[in-house]
């Protein structure tokens, strides 16, 4: 019974820490170099929109809020930079309109490219997060199977 | 806002905070990169080693970029279709 709880929450542990930072999930479970992989392909994606949308306008639920509900996906950065996002809105206030769009408002075709690497980000790390929870509790990836021999076994 | 954060903020450029320009030439080769990433972390989650794994990225990233060239291909000749028999 405490064993079932501490697995409980392991799993639990893993995806909240997944969620905050992509890959450290699987570094709780000691699959470090997994870990690494993961981190960088999903930072990579997501700070790559960041830099070219532009923190005020790419992490902003007043701009689009279904691109800001995949971005908390990955939860510890989007945080981070909704934070900077209404800080800066609210220090650039006083600015005309036409300098504050053109210094820190990103448009087509950039726009659109932090956008989709944004949203990319934040949904490849609801994989990483599912496969953090999957191989704290099956210890096995995401999309594992039963070994043949196993399958076999139970069918007869 | 205190004068040198305004100074700050009107006159340097900041990484992230103001945006990168990108040339529309440049926005198909944005795929490249992003295509990467969607390999790796589509094999590394159903990896149990990381063994071969660069490999197989390397085989789902072709195949991710092969099926947006044919793709692409396909909605031109579609366009193309359109814009000679029906208009």
């Amino acid at each position: 019974m405490a064993s079932d709880v501490d697995q409980t929450v392991r799993t639990v542990q893993a995806g909240i820490l997944s969620w905050v930072l992509p890959g450290a999930g699987h570094f709780l479970l000691g699959q470090r170099a997994l870990a690494w992989v993961l981190f960088l392909a999903v930072s990579l994606p997501y700070w790559t929109g960041v830099a070219i949308g532009g923190v005020m306008n790419s992490v902003n639920p007043r701009v689009n809020k279904w691109l800001f509900a995949a971005e908390m996906l990955a939860g510890g950065y989007t945080s981070t930079c909704f934070v900077a996002s209404s800080t800066l809105q609210r220090q650039t206030a006083s600015m005309p309109i036409e300098e504050r769009f053109r210094r820190y408002i990103a448009i087509y075709p950039g726009s659109d490219v932090a956008q989709i690497y944004l949203a990319t980000a934040g949904l490849l790390n609801l994989l990483v997060i599912l496969d953090a929870m999957s191989r704290s509790q099956y210890g096995a990836p995401t999309f594992h199977r039963p070994p043949e021999s196993s399958a076999g076994a139970a069918a007869t | 806002m205190t004068s040198a954060m305004h100074w700050l903020l009107a006159e340097v450029w900041i990484p992230f905070v103001n945006p990168i320009p990108v040339r529309p030439g440049v926005r198909l080769l944005m795929l490249l990169p992003l295509a990467l990433c969607v390999a790796v972390v589509y094999r590394a989650i159903r990896a149990r080693t990381l063994r071969g794994l660069p490999w197989y990225a390397l085989l789902t990233f072709l195949n991710i970029v092969g099926g947006m060239a044919l793709l692409a291909i396909g909605f031109y000749v579609l366009h193309e279709f359109v814009l000679h028999f029906w208009t």
